[in-house]
């Protein structure tokens, strides 16, 4: 009986004594903390107020300078983190910084918003577990739709954009644009001409942002559909979508007017590891100039972007068989 | 031990109901040309791809390499041995990117031969409808869909 009434004080001095230290820890780790600033506001994203009140609630933490950080994000290695999400956020998509980017792409992002909402991929579903208020329900989600539709107008082109067309397309009759040295990206993938002659696997409307598209495969992408093995696609699989704008012509068709870009999806798991096993590059222009300049890093604008699809090898197109 | 089981069953249940369990639909099957003899797209290439909003089409225009040539000269001399097939779908919602509008179900296969007949070219044109493919038989607006198709302007494909 001595014994045991012995024994338990001592095991619990242990335990208390290593509690003891682990809080002393914790308490020391408190302030190794990353500086997350709130810098001055530039511009702020304009929008109609309840589309803006949606977006304020569940994204501001992480694209915006005016982030809320609540107690429990403060706690460290929580805060540590919130902390690196804030930077990240705020870097690709910033909506305090609003004015800094053109029209044009201020309405891609917001697109690429609500796709992120829709495919689930933000706000992040690890800060809507414990940050509640900042879900986006479907009455929500339906506002910033709608709002989207309503900007999506479509009308026969003017002579202006007529004109450009049939301009590049002379060029190109002509065969003025052939280009004798293959521009390169920053991440070394080169401008394939040869995508034209390869087989077009699907096509796209994207009324978006106005642009007509073809998705081309090459051989080994096409061997793969046809033999049902595209989960997940073979090495040197490579796809190539090319982007024109619409002219829509006054009997209400459509067709492909300017040639905006190529991109290209290149299928190797272990050279592209770092960026989900595809190398990413996209040409714009008859000119070829590679997207990016010579920022390496804009590629993960891409892998951000078809993140969501992680479930179909990153790949949006569902190609049509024949 | 036993609560300590069951909370583990539980987590699991958890996980796989949060894990995406959505099925993956890898093809666009709905859009998936038949095969069949009555017309064939290997080895052709892309002329141009238009849509009609109106209608809620889509299509694609494929060509032999004879039919691009004259298709990038605007089609002002037909040609012998040449292919054009115009495929047509209506369109469906990007299950994948709301904002973009993919092909649904095939309506159409138009094809357009020529061929040398004598000192002049024949021009042959069949217009294939519905995934079964049936052949229409009333010929009346054909040489309206030939114009039509010939008419088209290659995309800019640098
Ligand atoms: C907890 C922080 C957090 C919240 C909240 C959050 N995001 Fe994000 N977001 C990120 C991070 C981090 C990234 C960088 C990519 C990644 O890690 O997936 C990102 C990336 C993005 C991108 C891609 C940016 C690009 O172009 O490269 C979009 C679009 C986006 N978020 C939209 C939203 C929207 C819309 C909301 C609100 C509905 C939201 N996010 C809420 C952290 C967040
Ligand atoms: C804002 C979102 C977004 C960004 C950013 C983006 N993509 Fe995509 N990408 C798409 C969508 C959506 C599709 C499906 C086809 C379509 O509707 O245009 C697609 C399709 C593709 C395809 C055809 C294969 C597939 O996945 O369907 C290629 C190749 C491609 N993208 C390359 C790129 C490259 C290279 C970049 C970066 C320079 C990039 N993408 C950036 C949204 C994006």
């Amino acid at each position: 009986m001595a014994m045991k009434t012995n024994r338990k004080p001592l095991y619990r001095r242990k335990a208390f004594l290593i509690i003891l230290i682990l809080f002393a820890g914790f308490l020391c780790i408190q302030f190794m903390r990353p500086d997350v600033p709130n810098p001055p506001v530039t511009g702020d994203l304009e929008a109609p107020a309840d589309v803006k009140a949606v977006i304020q609630r569940a994204c501001y933490d992480c694209h915006s300078n005016n982030t809320n950080l609540r107690w429990y994000d403060k706690i460290v290695p929580i805060y540590w983190g919130v902390a690196s999400h804030i930077k990240q956020g705020r870097a690709d998509l910033n909506f305090s910084e609003w004015n800094r980017l053109a029209p044009a792409d201020q309405k891609g992002k917001l697109w690429e918003s609500v796709n992120q909402i829709i495919a689930g991929a933000m706000p992040l579903p690890g800060y809507t577990a414990v940050h509640t208020g900042a879900k986006v329900s479907a009455a929500d989600l339906a506002v910033l739709k709608n709002y989207l539709a309503s900007m999506v107008h479509s009308k026969p082109a003017d002579t202006a954009v007529i004109n450009a067309a049939d301009r590049q397309y002379q060029h190109w009759q002509k065969n003025k644009t052939a280009i004798s040295k293959l521009p390169t990206a920053a991440n070394g993938i080169s401008y394939i001409p040869d995508y034209k002659n390869w087989q077009p696997i699907s096509t796209t409307e994207r009324f978006d942002n106005n642009t007509l598209r073809v998705i081309f495969g090459n051989d080994i992408a096409v061997k793969a559909i046809k033999e049902n093995k595209i989960h997940p696609w073979p090495n040197g699989a490579i796809f190539a979508k090319v982007a024109w704008a619409q002219l829509q012509d006054k009997d209400g068709t459509t067709h492909t007017g300017e040639f905006k870009q190529v991109e290209y999806m290149i299928k190797d798991d272990k050279k592209y590891a770092s960026t989900f096993g595809w190398g990413w590059a996209r040409f714009k222009t008859p000119k070829m100039v590679p997207y990016g300049g010579a920022n390496v890093m804009f590629t993960t604008e891409c892998t951000n972007c078809h993140k969501p699809m992680a479930a179909e090898d990153f790949v949006f197109t569902q190609p049509i068989k024949h | 031990m036993k609560a300590l089981y069951s909370l583990f069953a539980v987590c699991s249940l958890m996980f796989a109901a949060c894990s995406d369990n959505k099925p993956v639909e890898l093809y666009n099957t709905k859009a998936a040309l038949p095969s069949s003899p009555k017309y064939n797209l290997d080895g052709l290439k892309v002329i141009t791809s238009f849509v009609n909003k109106t209608k809620g089409t889509a299509s694609t225009l494929y060509g032999n390499d004879q039919a691009l040539k004259s298709a990038i000269d605007g089609n002002k001399t037909v040609g012998t041995n040449e292919v054009f097939t115009l495929v047509t779908w209506k369109q469906q919602d990007d299950d994948h990117w709301f904002g973009a509008k993919i092909p649904s179900d095939i309506e159409s296969v138009e094809v357009i031969k020529t061929t040398s007949s004598g000192n002049s070219v024949a021009v042959n044109y069949q217009q294939l409808n519905g995934k079964s493919l049936d052949l229409k038989a009333d010929t009346s607006g054909q040489s309206e869909r030939i114009k039509y198709i010939l008419g088209q302007k290659p995309s800019v494909l640098p």
